[in-house]
């Protein structure tokens, strides 16, 4: 279904396109980051009290910081120096703030990629059949499609949590299982309400942009000499509107996982995710000790930025290659 | 092709007051705001019969409803009113096994070979296609089947697993014809098969069709606005123009002995290598075709026919007449700027008047840029009238005055297209004046 012609577009926008290396070499980083986390990890995410003699958190390596303390009435400045042992140092209750960047990555992308995957599931579909049918079914399709958009996703994400409670489910976690992980938690928990969350409030735009390719598509030649065939509405969905229409739903798709990253971030910034292996958890609980130890916040802010930047990168790229004009230039199909 | 007449059995394919209206300002919006639904006329009221084994030409200018009554046809869009019958039986009553045996009995070739084929599908995986949806064979058959095809279409097999993109025009024209073929069906809608190719391969690909015509046993109805290919393939020619048939008959005799004023115009304007269909028009026939939203009454023709027929009361050169039938058109239609008249100098309209003094210089001004011929005196009389009447901008008054002078029997009755060998729909041609349609429009 990938064409040649897309192929080489694809590799020429590559090589023409510093963004885009860039972009793909931050996402293989974090990619690798939050598959391997189990083994690349140095502690446990979840234990804690990796403090030092006088009970300060670690700082990153290359920092160092001075706590005061009152001891017997009397203000004691320490001095905390880094750990070899704790790459990024510990946060506020002691926890390796390497070993729960990298679970975090792992949860930011599951619930991107899965949340995506929903939106796509529903939206598509719902997309694709208001798009073909146009008419009195498309009106009614799209009002609803409008109704969702009116309301900010965020809003519309905290409401849908509140009614349905946090729920999370665990995935058990196959390095462990394979015993070249050991200590590390058996299970990965899945923010499952999220993940749902975020498909059920993201879907639209997967609807919106299927039924714009939908409305042209079904205008095409080959539709009409497919129905002339004799396809039924069914067989001509799935055969040509669908596969020709996935292009920018792809384009979409990256851009969304992005997206969707920042939402479960701000989900579970604001403790709805369920589970505490998340960035935007790390963001709430490091904000109190901005002034001494702001590397606890800074440390997932920066991994949330980056995968949001590497993903769009790509996703423009993506874009670029499989821009119709281009496509249309290549083919003389116009 | 078969030169001879066409057989009097039963026509293959026989079409009764087809009628295609597409509707503007419909949506709910619309209704809401009282918006009336304004019909466009794409086609409307077409009757004629398709024997077996003919090829019957369906020509006319682009916009006059040609491909539109070809799909309609064909029940890919469905019909506003009138009936089809195909073997006998109403297409648009088919259901179920009926219907899908009337998709295997009747193709299309479309025009554009490259929007026709699915991108994304091989070329191999696209004629092979309509046996997948019939479900004809063991898959090994169908392969077969699709080798077999390549191979009478002139294609190679070693390309089955290529893309569309990757073949010429011609080439994939041919993979079109190929695909319409796979079923067997005993009629092809051909609707412009080579207007998007190259004239060399034109003529590859219409005596390709006239090859397989004669080896399956083909009847064909071919649209097309390129004179010469319908000449080229066609037992009979309907002409078509503004939605309805203006004329029908045999090749010969609309090529030898055009009836219809549109006709011959058409004709006139046969250009020995085809060059692009609308600059063609534009430089024979003159003025615009007018709207299938409200196209004129009576004869549609007769904005544009030079022969249009002036009352049985009045003396007047045809041209003069055409003239000023002109004239009333933009008079009716309020197409005339009356603000610039008079270049530089222009008069002053208060409250929608120019004063006394003025109207005769502004006439002398208005004539200058609406006629470009003198008409004899008592004409220029009656026309100065109702121009003086655009010096007051009372457009209806100047319509009325004209309209009372010089109505034609053409925007009257509705001509009807007869029943002989060779019916033409042009008052010029009714044996029997009261028996044309009265216009209720
Ligand atoms: S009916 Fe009148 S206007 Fe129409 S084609 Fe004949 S002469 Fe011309």
């Amino acid at each position: 279904m990938i064409s040649d012609r897309i192929k080489s577009n694809l590799s020429r926008e590559f090589r023409e396109s510093l963004l885009a290396k860039v972009g793909l070499v931050l996402l293989v980083a974090i990619l690798i980051m939050g598959l391997f986390a189990p083994v690349l990890a140095t502690h446990n995410p979840h234990t804690t009290g990796y403090f030092d003699d006088d009970g300060n958190a670690y700082p990153p390596m290359g920092v160092s910081y001075d706590s005061h303390q009152w001891v017997d009435g009397e203000r004691v400045t320490y001095t905390a120096e880094p750990s070899a042992d704790h790459y990024l140092g510990t946060n506020n209750i002691g926890q390796d703030v390497f070993s729960r960047l990298l679970f975090g990555a792992r949860t930011s992308l599951m619930v991107g990629v899965f949340g995506t995957g929903l939106a796509v599931l529903i939206g598509v579909p719902f997309g694709l059949v208001s798009g073909y049918y146009g008419g009195r079914v498309d009106d009614a399709m799209m009002r609803v499609a409008d109704i969702m958009l009116a309301f900010p996703s965020l809003v519309l994400a905290l409401a849908l949590i509140g009614v349905m409670g946090s729920l999370t489910i665990p995935i058990p976690d196959p390095f462990v299982f394979a015993g070249v992980a050991d200590g590390m938690p058996a299970s990965t928990p899945l923010p499952g309400t999220v993940t749902l969350v975020v498909g059920l409030v993201t879907w639209v735009w997967f609807a919106r942009v299927a039924r714009g390719e939908a409305m042209s598509i079904r205008n095409e030649e080959y539709v009409k000499a497919a129905r002339s065939l004799g396809a039924n509405d069914r067989e001509i969905l799935l055969k040509h509107v669908l596969p020709n229409s996935l292009t920018p739903v792809i384009v979409l798709a990256t851009i969304q996982v992005a997206a969707i990253i920042l939402l479960e971030s701000s989900l579970s910034y604001l403790g709805f995710s369920g589970t505490t292996l998340s960035w935007g958890y790390e963001i709430q609980q490091g904000q109190d000790y901005l002034r001494t130890a702001w590397w606890v916040s800074t440390v997932p802010g920066i991994g949330i930025v980056l995968s949001v930047i590497s993903i769009n990168l790509l996703g423009d790229w993506l874009r670029d290659s499989l821009d119709p004009n281009i496509e249309g230039e290549g083919g003389g199909a116009g | 092709m078969s030169a001879e007449t066409p057989p009097t059995s039963q026509p293959l394919v026989s079409v009764d007051g087809l009628e295609k209206y597409f509707w503007e300002n419909d949506s709910v919006l619309d209704r809401l705001f009282g918006d009336e639904p304004v019909a466009v006329r794409a086609v409307d009221g077409l009757t004629f019969d398709i024997h077996e084994g003919e090829t019957l030409g369906l020509v006319g200018e682009s916009g006059c409803g040609k491909s539109t009554a070809g799909e309609t046809l064909l029940r890919l869009q469905e019909p506003t009113d009138g009936r089809v019958e195909f073997d006998g039986d109403n297409v648009y009553d088919l259901e179920g096994s009926d219907l899908t045996e009337f998709r295997r009995d009747a193709q299309v070739v479309f025009q554009d070979p490259f929007s026709s084929l699915d991108p994304r599908m091989t070329i191999g995986d696209i004629v092979q296609q309509p046996l997948d949806i019939h479900d004809v064979g063991p898959t090994d058959e169908r392969r077969q089947r699709v080798r077999d095809l390549f191979e009478r279409v002139g294609l190679s097999v070693d390309q089955l697993d290529r893309y569309p993109h990757e073949f010429s025009g011609g080439q994939r024209q041919r993979i079109g014809i190929a695909r319409a073929l796979a079923l067997e069906p005993e009629f092809l809608v051909l609707d412009e098969p080579t207007s998007a190719l190259d004239v060399s391969v034109q003529a590859q690909v219409l005596n390709l069709l006239a090859d397989l015509q004669d080896e399956f046993d083909l009847t064909y109805l071919l649209i097309s606005h390129n004179l010469s290919v319908i000449r080229h393939i066609c037992d009979r020619v309907a002409v078509m123009y503004l939605g309805e048939i203006v004329e029908i008959g045999p090749v010969e005799d609309i090529f030898e002995a055009p009836k219809h004023p549109y006709t011959e115009a058409l004709l006139a304007s046969v250009p020995r290598a085809s060059t692009d269909e609308r600059e063609r028009d534009r430089q024979t026939l003159a003025g615009d075709v007018p709207s299938p939203r409200n196209p004129p009454s009576g004869c549609r023709f007769r904005t544009r026919c030079p022969m249009v027929i002036p009352p049985d009361d009045l003396e007047i050169d045809q041209e003069d007449y055409r003239a000023i039938m002109n004239l009333r058109e933009r008079i009716e239609r309020r197409d005339i700027s009356l603000e610039t008249v008079g270049g530089d100098e222009e008069f002053e309209f208060t409250d929608g008047s120019i004063p006394p003094a003025d109207v005769d210089a502004f006439v002398d001004a208005l004539r200058e840029r609406v006629l470009d011929r003198e008409l004899p005196a008592r004409h220029a009389e009656l026309v100065d009238g109702a121009l003086a009447e655009l010096a007051s901008t009372d457009w209806d008054a100047a319509g009325t005055q004209l309209r009372e002078v010089y109505a034609s029997v053409c925007e009257r009755d509705r001509p009807d297209l007869g029943e002989d060998g060779h019916p033409v729909a042009c008052h010029l041609y009714a044996d029997n004046e009261c028996e044309t349609l009265e216009n209720v429009r």
